[in-house]
């Protein structure tokens, strides 16, 4: 096997090549290495790389392959993780100046469960400040490009983890996303992106944008990789006091499936006067056609009070949760510091140099909604439109198992395009956000490739807890039009 | 001056005995510890970490609540109440707002005429503490420091907030009703109750009222750090408020800080610009449900309450007011008192020997009765033997003393001291009296010539003998042993 075969891999394929003894773990994680060296300087979609911590790992790994030890369902395998997400003893930077040399003391749970399962964690990848944008235009170490066209941005927040799984420095890689940050880079950089139930996977160690809405999920080229990380990461934890304790399903038995027979897939209707791209239009007729042709029955479901007031409620909630878990960053303990006269001085110039201009834009807003005096206005009002939401989510599936949408309503748009607009940027979340308010799953799939060679993705979002449901019907599709591949050349479909 | 009336609201934060910290698991001792030793990610507030909600500190809240009659919101949440300061860590405390734990409760205390009076609590909630700024100026404050160091090993130590309603209209009162406060968290082991400490903190709000029932504006009072200290301040600031109010002049609302040196209250902040929390649900908390069946047990499990122990003592014991208040000021104590009876010493003994002995032992080692090394029953037979007479009181003090030091049992202390060999009596007695006598004829004479009128030269007598005896003899036998001979 020619070395950089091992990046088109899935996590699955890894495993049973180095079970089978035909290439060791130190092989596939020197070239993935040798790959990101390569490649950064255009892509540009990892904080920091890992190369040091990740040799030695996977030196440990394949002594212990050696001993015959028990394998994890990720063994060996190279996963990239936001850099949102603590590592022990790694700069955690959330994109941002004000954290560029903050290294935590402790790990998320999430990469806990990562290492336990024997995964390789090979970088941090890069992200729009504190996951505030969707383009990763708004990092503070600059920003990724979409892989497929260097040209255009790869969306974000989780910009970088998306474009690493594209650009094949790793099969799988983890992000956050609050309003998109999974589902809207996932489709622009054509992998598959699961935002969780909000509750399915522990925050503990993911540095919170809106405590309420965030939720780590994985992104991957193919289903099975998708299945097996969610099932790693969603152990349950206590120190995470809105982390479930309920059992998990085995979700790779959701993937082993022929039929959708009896199966209700709900086809948003009521969006086709907006101002979608036309090819993203017809790749969610295409999914649903799919569906239809493997026995679901496609009913009409319509959401228009998430649809018009989704996202005025979360640029409302999100800024508000934001401003607060935002304030600790204060230059006093940790973080950007400069030297002051006095206290107040302090605050002023480290949050004021510390922090980008999207972050700044919203603290203010959060501060402004959150004053005593505009609270009922705004974010009390913000909460009564979120709770009307969840209604009109809740009456949706009772009518349907899940919902097919489109995840974006724009292909990845050029570098700069939407960085003097932010209403404009914040519309490329339109699709995305109601899940989030609703605390639902979605994920967002490729489906095709656009004439222009962009990737064309569609949404599937399920009930609380119906991650199953999801990629039920994910797997139907993937059979017929086969899984994401790599920018690495050869198999676009 | 007397035409005003104060009006005295409090704040009291209680500091909760939990093992660990309202959010995290790390220890709540912060008194003679290293800085920032007790601390981890959550409590220091660190990026990414989550809060999780101490049941313990919980359980000890609504058993506070209980005990004052309060009623339980079953369904409770914690908000964020944002500010910046370096003692501060996530620039957000964890709080509760509009749904505390417990609410409308009342404990009573007396009024100025004797009479009962109710002191009607507003809430009751649950909170956690900020960590501490240390000045490097010599007076230990902000104020001319070169640079301040945080300690952030009390951030997170869980706080119970207890806010009564105006109802307070004496610094005396006050004092009573935070004195009862005190005594209430200790009887429930909620709390140690130090004012020194810091365990036990009480804000006051006070203003006065004209005959009229017209309110004047009011003034915060906080830094007093004892009981007395608490009575001092609101006295000064009734004071100086109907001083103020008699020359016509405006009470400014304002945070006041009582200078226990000094005597005085000394303006600190102007609230003028009330300071805008932005208080929201914390979202990282999900909504606490608090099960009936819990708030069941727990007021099954409550204690007998401080003020029920001193009606108890009062009806049961037959003692006297200010007696069963002494008795019942600790609930060890209280217990001992009524196992002391239980194992038969006779109530006005056992009370005396409480008051005097047991309080003085404990006060000095600085413990509680379980740490006493001696058995109940051991001290209820001494007390037996000083009520049969056959221990003088002194003597029993002597044998008290050594069963307190080597641990060991009325008998085996009494023969320790050679207090076995039998008391001194009769002709024994009458060989010490007569030697007595003769030694203080002046004495002897002037007695006789009627000059005792007060019977202090007899009592002289009396002592020399019983101290000649080793305190063995029985005072009433000398004394009339004494009386026959002269």
């Amino acid at each position: 096997m020619k070395n950089n075969e091992f990046l088109k891999l899935s996590a699955i394929e890894l495993i049973s090549g180095y079970k089978k003894g035909s290439y060791t773990i130190s092989d596939v994680i020197e070239t993935a290495l040798e790959h990101i060296e390569a490649n950064e300087r255009n892509l540009n979609a990892l904080i920091t790389p890992m190369y040091e911590e990740a040799r030695s790992r996977a030196w440990m790994l394949d002594a212990a392959l050696s001993r015959g030890e028990d394998m994890g369902p990720l063994f060996g395998v190279p996963v990239v993780v936001k850099d949102n997400i603590t590592i022990d003893g790694i700069r955690t930077t959330c994109g941002s100046r004000m954290l560029e040399n903050w290294i935590p003391p402790y790990s998320a749970h999430v990469v806990e469960c990562l290492e336990r399962a024997g995964a390789v964690i090979i970088g941090k990848a890069n992200m729009d400040e504190f996951a505030m944008g969707s383009s990763t235009e708004f990092s503070a170490f600059g920003p990724t490009l979409n892989p497929w066209d260097l040209s255009r941005v790869p969306g974000g927040s989780s910009g970088g983890s998306a474009a690493s799984v594209a650009a094949g420095y790793a099969p799988i890689s983890l992000g956050s996303d609050t309003g998109g940050s999974i589902r809207q880079p996932a489709a622009f950089c054509g992998v598959y992106g699961l935002k969780p139930t909000y509750g399915l996977v522990s925050r503990f160690g993911l540095v919170a944008f809106a405590s309420s809405l965030d939720q780590i999920g994985p992104f991957a080229r193919n289903l099975s990789d998708l299945a097996v990380v969610l099932q790693v990461i969603s152990e349950a934890d206590t120190r995470d006091a809105t982390c479930v304790r309920k059992e998990r399903p085995n979700y790779l038995d959701f993937l082993n499936v022929e039929s959708l027979k009896g199966f209700k897939v709900g086809y948003l209707s009521g969006y086709e006067s907006m101002e979608i791209d036309e090819e993203i239009k017809r790749g969610v007729t295409q999914a649903l056609r799919i569906c239809q042709d493997a026995g679901a029955e496609i009913v009409e479901v319509k959401l228009p009070i998430s649809t018009r007031y989704g996202l005025p409620c979360y640029y409302t909630i999100a800024p508000a949760e934001a401003s607060s878990n935002l304030a600790r960053f204060d230059g006093v303990q940790y973080g950007f510091s400069v030297e002051a006269e006095d206290l107040q001085d302090l605050y002023l110039k480290s949050r004021g140099a510390g922090f980008g201009p999207e972050v700044k834009r919203r603290i203010l807003i959060g501060t402004f909604v959150l004053g005593s005096s505009r609270y009922d206005a705004y974010y009390l009002q913000a909460q009564k439109v979120r709770q009307l939401i969840i209604r009109e989510f809740d009456a949706a599936f009772s009518r349907a198992d899940v919902l097919l949408m489109p995840a974006t309503p724009t292909l990845p748009f050029r570098r700069g395009e939407k960085m003097t607009d932010p209403v404009k940027a914040y519309m490329a979340d339109l699709f995305t956000i109601p899940a989030n308010l609703a605390g639902l799953p979605g994920l967002s799939m490729k489906i095709s490739f656009s004439h222009s060679g962009l990737p064309i993705g569609v949404q599937l979002v399920g009930k609380k807890f119906g991650e199953g449901d999801i990629l039920k019907t994910a797997s139907v599709i993937e059979k017929v039009i086969g899984p994401a591949v790599t920018t690495l050349g050869g198999d676009r479909k | 001056m007397s035409k005003f009336i104060p009006v005295i609201g409090l704040e009291i934060h209680v500091q909760l005995a939990t093992k660990s910290k309202m959010f995290c698991s790390c220890p709540t001792d912060y008194i003679g510890v290293k800085p920032n030793s007790h601390v981890c990610p959550v409590c220091l507030g660190l990026p990414g970490s989550l809060p999780v909600i101490n049941e313990k500190a919980i359980m000890l809240a609504i058993k506070t609540a209980l005990a004052m009659r309060c009623r339980v919101n079953t369904h409770t949440i914690f908000h964020r109440k944002h500010y910046f300061y370096p003692d501060l860590p996530k620039a957000y405390q964890i709080s509760q707002y509009d749904l505390p734990l417990a609410v409308d409760g009342h404990v009573e205390v007396s009024a100025d005429d004797g009479s009962v009076q109710k002191i009607r609590i507003q809430r009751l909630h649950l909170e956690e503490d900020a960590g501490k700024l240390v000045h490097s100026a010599a007076s230990g404050r902000l104020m001319g420091a070169e640079y301040s160091l945080v300690d952030y090993n009390r951030a997170g130590v869980p706080l119970m907030e207890i806010v009564t309603h105006p109802d307070i209209t004496s610094p005396r009162q006050a004092r009573e009703f935070v004195s009862r406060l005190r005594q209430l968290v200790r009887y429930l082991g909620v709390s140690d109750g130090d004012m020194e400490a810091g365990s036990l903190r009480v804000d006051a709000n006070i203003s006065i009222m004209e005959p009229g029932g017209k309110y004047g504006d009011k003034v915060e009072v906080k830094n007093m750090n004892s009981l007395r200290a608490l009575e001092r301040a609101l006295e000064y600031e009734y004071q100086r408020q109907s001083e103020l109010k008699s020359e016509g002049k405006a009470i400014v609302r304002e945070t006041r800080h009582w200078d226990d040196g000094a005597n005085v209250t000394i303006s600190s902040r102007s609230k003028e610009e009330a300071e805008d929390y932005r208080y929201f649900p914390d979202p990282d908390l999900p909504p606490l449900v608090v099960d009936e069946r819990i708030i069941v047990q727990l007021c099954k499990e409550l204690p007998e309450l401080p003020w029920e122990a001193r009606d108890r003592f009062m009806s049961d014991y037959g003692l006297p007011l200010e007696e069963a208040e002494i008795l019942t000021e600790r609930r060890d104590v209280a217990l001992f008192m009524d196992e002391l009876i239980k194992h038969g010493a006779p109530v006005k003994l056992a009370s005396n020997w409480i008051k005097t002995e047991i309080l003085r032992v404990l006060n000095e080692k600085n413990i509680s009765v379980e740490e006493l090394p001696i058995q109940t029953a051991e001290i209820a037979k001494l007390l037996s033997l000083v009520d049969k007479g056959d221990l003088s009181t002194t003597a029993a003090k002597e044998a008290f003393s050594v069963m307190l030091e080597k641990a060991v049992t009325v008998e085996e202390a009494v023969n320790v001291l050679g207090l076995s060999a039998g008391r001194v009596t009769g002709h024994e007695l009458e060989i010490v009296v007569n030697k007595v006598l003769s030694e203080n004829s002046d004495v002897v004479a002037d007695i006789k010539a009627g000059k005792d009128t007060k019977g202090k030269k007899l009592k002289f007598l009396q002592g020399i003998v019983m101290r000649e005896t080793k305190g063995q003899a029985d005072p009433k036998e000398v004394q009339s042993l004494i009386m026959s001979k002269i």
